[in-house]
């Protein structure tokens, strides 16, 4: 497993792309369609970002809960999981897998600090918890996640790019805003990023690329998704989707009770 | 796996697939029961009734949700699948009072219950066909979980399972995967962690202080227990320095050196960049062991195999330390008796059985924990499994009592380890659900630990077994 993406359960949960965006029956219902989903995914991505921020974890914690956040909008609908709360509990459960527990009532805090009077986002530890036990649930226990991080370190040395690594992990980032981690294997991600890194900072990596003897294809698919994310979406790294953009949408899906 | 729902009534769903039997352990994580698939489950098809241990994890302490012990071995096992592991059949939540069960194939037998049945009831040294088989599975389950950079770090006898009759008797599983890690999360060292684990299996290195932990901790651990199987008697039983913060334990040590000799930097280089070593100079480098009498306390011929890979396992350089890969492919297991994967049949036709005991199981304990029923259903100890005298009924009418009232765990409980205290020697009743404390002194077992169980399969990925001749 650890040694092993191939045989681990991240592997055999990869989806297809039509797959992940599917817009369950009970948000079709409240009038959600197929790019708003893709909104409130992306903007409550951002917000589990900030939130990490905040707590200070590492970059492995974020990507595994923004992992869980989207896993769990392929079985569940958001009407019944509300993604306000769905965002915090997976940086919280995501914090345990990883190692480096983050309080609840720390994640409370901040979110009252980062959200201030939108009570649509404040939450009582209590609802964390019985959160993070119906996510459990939600994930069918499947827990470890392989990120492109690690391959992406390991390729730019093979390649001898190592001046491209802050470029690329931007990018690798960047992809967590999307549902990539979902549909391909992560070290595919990693090279689709080294890829648009050496292409748009003039390195050439034909001939080393040639010798991976991947699939150009895919790698090249993934950069064009990337490429097309930057240039239909701007996310604020502060803020998130701007408020015209989100608001209506949010407003859609039924707040606590 | 499980769906934590509650149907029509308020009780889970899940819980009404289950016969369930009685308590089995407990420990500060929560306790540990023996149910059994009812017939009419969909997954228990082809599997009548067997038995499985219901793990149940009290919620941790106020505010900190599902405890991280619960959730590292939920993690681990939902990945790993291999003969001599346990198997994690099921995951179940109970939504009202957020409390975790995890199902495992149930295994009647563990190491430290073979070898107390052999001290102390038969007085006698487990044959050697048996020993090797035992130590052969426990490597083999262990190069599995360490070729998946998986480490265990909590390797002791009662921690290690071993198959009642059945499709998979006298197979061996490794089981509390509640410490276990994947190398490249970082590992704090354990006192960072709040728990505490059994000094006798911890290597030398850690009790000097050192940082990272690597799978030779492990295999240092195997080295006592292939000594306790060999002598009945666990190798190193250090008297443990309790409530400090320091990994330092000088008795431990002590323990160690006078068995092994004193490690030296000649043959031991980066012992001198470990904190205890370097800070306490006075105690332990201040007497000195000379000889070294490892092979007249396990009575092996120096120039054997067998104490060739003993010794290579209890080498002091964790670098040095022989490997799981490696021990399977010593020349101890290619000798006869050849390892086996049944360890429990006798090693000579004609050899009398052993008939290991079966886990008293405490019928009176409702899934709640709660001390309830008819306390005259209890079970005599020995019955066997099949033949446990709890009426059809019994189960049910504990079911509905622990899920009616929904007694709430008390908030606060302390979540640090994880194993059950073993209910051996403890008959049935426990009106007080008092949990059952044993051996606190130097010499009693510290283990206050185990339970639970696992299987799967036949096994088919496994490498098979070493040798030609098979004893299936």
């Amino acid at each position: 497993m650890a040694a092993n993406f191939w045989a681990s359960s991240h592997s055999k949960q990869q989806l297809d792309p039509e797959e992940v965006d599917v817009v369950p029956a009970a948000d079709r219902e409240r009038g959600i369609t197929t790019e708003e989903f893709r909104l409130v995914k992306i903007h409550m991505s951002s917000h589990i970002w900030r939130l990490a921020q905040q707590v200070k974890v590492r970059q492995r914690v974020i990507a595994t809960a923004i992992t869980y956040f989207r896993r769990v909008y392929t079985r569940k609908s958001m009407t019944e999981y509300d993604p306000r709360l769905v965002a915090p509990a997976c940086l919280y459960l995501a914090s345990k897998v990883e190692e480096s527990t983050v309080q609840a009532r720390l994640l409370v805090f901040y979110i009252k600090k980062m959200c201030g009077p939108d009570d649509k986002y404040r939450f009582e530890i209590k609802d964390i918890l019985e959160m993070e036990m119906k996510l459990l649930e939600a994930l069918d226990y499947y827990l470890v996640v392989y990120h492109p991080y690690r391959p992406l370190l390991h390729l730019l040395q093979n390649a001898g790019i190592t001046d491209l690594t802050q470029f690329a992990w931007g990018l690798v980032n960047d992809t967590y805003k999307m549902d990539l981690i979902l549909i391909y294997p992560p070290y595919m991600i990693a090279l689709a990023c080294i890829y648009i890194a050496s292409v748009l900072k003039d390195k050439d990596t034909t001939s080393w690329f040639e010798e991976l003897r991947v699939d150009m294809n895919i790698v090249k698919n993934i950069s064009m998704e990337i490429l097309d994310f930057y240039e239909t979406y701007k996310v604020d790294p502060q803020r998130g989707l701007s408020d015209e953009k989100i608001s209506p949408v949010m407003n859609k899906l039924p707040t606590k009770a | 796996m499980g769906d934590g729902r509650a149907g029509a009534s308020n009780r889970p769903a899940w819980l009404q697939q289950y016969d369930l039997i009685g308590k089995i352990g407990e420990g500060t994580y929560g306790l540990v029961f023996l149910a059994r698939l009812k017939p009419t489950h969909p997954q228990a098809a082809g599997r009548r009734g067997s038995p499985i241990a219901i793990k149940k994890f009290k919620q941790s302490k106020e505010g900190d949700g599902v405890s991280p012990t619960a959730i590292r071995e939920i993690m681990l096992l939902r990945e790993i699948n291999h003969e001599n592991v346990v198997k994690l059949v099921n995951v179940h939540i109970n939504h009202a009072d957020m409390s975790l069960y995890l199902a495992f194939d149930y295994a009647e037998h563990d190491l430290y219950e073979v070898i107390r049945h052999h001290r102390e009831k038969l007085n006698l040294a487990i044959n050697q066909y048996t020993v090797k088989s035992l130590l052969w599975q426990l490597l083999n389950g262990l190069n599995y979980l360490h070729s998946n950079w998986i480490i265990h770090r909590d390797l002791k006898p009662s921690n290690i399972l071993v198959m009642g009759e059945g499709e998979e008797h006298g197979i061996i599983k490794i089981a509390d995967f509640g410490l276990a890690r994947i190398y490249q999360a970082p590992l704090k060292p354990l006192s960072d962690n709040g728990v505490v684990v059994t000094i006798w299996y911890r290597a030398p290195e850690l009790l000097l202080g050192a940082k990272h932990y690597t799978s030779a901790v492990d295999m240092w651990a195997v080295g006592c227990i292939f000594a306790e199987l060999l002598t009945l008697k666990p190798l190193f039983q250090g008297v443990e320095a309790k409530a400090t913060p320091n990994p330092f334990q000088l008795d431990q040590l002590d323990k160690i050196f006078k068995v092994l000799g004193h490690p030296t930097v000649e043959k031991w280089p980066t012992l001198a960049n470990l904190p205890c070593w370097q800070n306490d100079q006075q105690h332990i480098q201040g007497h000195k062991y000379e000889n070294t009498g490892l092979h007249t306390i396990v009575h092996l011929p120096q120039k054997g195999p067998a104490f060739d890979l003993l010794s290579r396992m209890l080498e002091y350089d964790p670098r040095k330390r022989i490997t799981a890969a490696q021990a399977l492919e010593h020349e101890y297991f290619r000798m006869d008796p050849l390892p086996g994967r049944n360890a429990l049949i006798p090693s000579q036709p004609g050899e009398k059985i052993v008939a290991y005991p079966i886990r008293p199981v405490d019928t009176s304990t409702d899934f709640e924990g709660t001390t309830s029923l008819q306390p005259t259903q209890l079970p005599s100890g020995n019955a066997p499994p099949g033949g446990q005298p709890v009426p059809r009924q019994l189960p049910r009418q504990m079911q509905q009592q622990a899920m009616g009232g929904m007694p709430r765990m008390p908030a606060g409980a302390n979540m640090g380890a994880f194993g059950a205290a073993p209910q051996a020697g403890m008959v049935g009743l426990n009106p007080g659900n008092i949990p059952m404390q044993r051996g606190a002194g130097g010499q009693a077992h510290p283990h206050q630990l185990r339970r639970k169980a696992d299987q799967q399969g036949m096994g088919m990925q496994n490498p098979g077994y070493p040798q030609q001749k098979r004893r299936f």
